[in-house]
């Protein structure tokens, strides 16, 4: 997976642990991200074209979800941001190939995109959000022990 | 998370030689047939695929490839790993020390969730297992002919 994948997830999730309280800085999230302002700025365009993403101007302006983090499942933020999960072209388009009716190499690949997009359609934003809480809580606990 | 040409191709070799199995060395031209795969491309193949063992090579007049063992023991994961390395989407999942976050990063615990769904399809499908599919795909095209 591209860095736009693993980046993208992480600002998202930034802003979903965030959500409610208001637009979200650029210079925020890349400071509790460790990524580049710019990157971040160019990723949250086409997370804005892509309806996940709304933006505020302003003075108070900033970034927010479009969606409760509830309703932005992993599987559709992979899709905006690395487009489809198969590990080979055939899966999604069969006429790439002409063996794709015959093709049992072709069904093991279609096999392996429903098991991982089985677990991305599963998680949404929240499900991150509440496992980060989960963790840092437990780090917490270990600090006072 | 593109399977190369390599992954693709060598996973296909792999299912001619065990369509074949038992039937004595197979030409590398006539793999190259059945997979319209170019032979010059599969040759590069069969050499990846011998050096992790999982294929034999004889010279000679009845000279050709098999599989190193029954297709009932031969995974698709080996095979991946064979022609991609290692099978791995996101680097810190198997590979923690290359990200500072790693400890506390819960993307990196839903790639791991990922890889491994993907991992456990490949661990658990042997040629065998392709080869039984394939068979039966043919007879079932064949029945369709006949209606």
């Amino acid at each position: 997976m591209s860095t736009k994948g693993r980046y993208g997830t992480r600002a998202l999730l930034d802003l979903a642990f965030h959500y409610g309280e208001g637009p979200v800085l650029v210079k925020d999230v890349a400071k509790r991200q460790g990524l580049s302002e710019h990157y971040l700025e160019h990723l949250f365009v086409q997370l804005m074209a892509a309806g996940l993403v709304n933006s505020t101007r302003g003075a108070k302006g900033g970034f927010a979800l479009a969606k409760l983090p509830a309703q932005i499942r992993v599987s559709e933020v992979i899709e905006v941001l690395e487009g489809s999960p198969a590990l080979v072209q055939c899966v999604d388009d069969p006429k790439v190939c002409a063996r794709s009716g015959i093709c049992v190499t072709r069904d093991l690949w279609a096999d392996i995109k429903t098991a991982m997009s089985g677990v991305l359609e599963a998680t949404t934003l929240q499900d991150l959000v509440e496992q980060q809480r989960k963790k840092e809580q437990a780090g917490a606990l270990m600090y006072h022990i | 998370m593109k399977l190369s040409t390599k992954g693709q191709y060598g996973a296909r070799a792999m299912l001619d030689l065990a369509l074949h199995y038992g039937e004595g060395p197979v030409l590398l031209k006539d793999i190259a047939k059945r997979q319209q795969i170019s032979e010059r491309y599969l040759e590069h193949l069969m050499v990846s695929l011998k050096a992790a063992g999982l294929i034999r090579s004889m010279r000679g007049a009845r000279g050709g490839f098999t599989l190193a063992g029954p297709p009932s023991q031969i995974r698709l994961s080996e095979i991946i790993e064979a022609m991609e390395g290692s099978v791995v989407l996101v680097e810190c999942v198997d590979a923690p020390d290359v990200c500072s976050r790693a400890d506390h990063c819960v993307t990196r615990d839903i790639w791991a969730e990922m890889n491994k769904a993907m991992g456990d399809v490949l661990d658990s499908t042997t040629l065998a297992d392709l080869a039984q599919r394939q068979r039966e795909k043919e007879k079932s095209e064949a029945v369709m002919y006949y209606i």
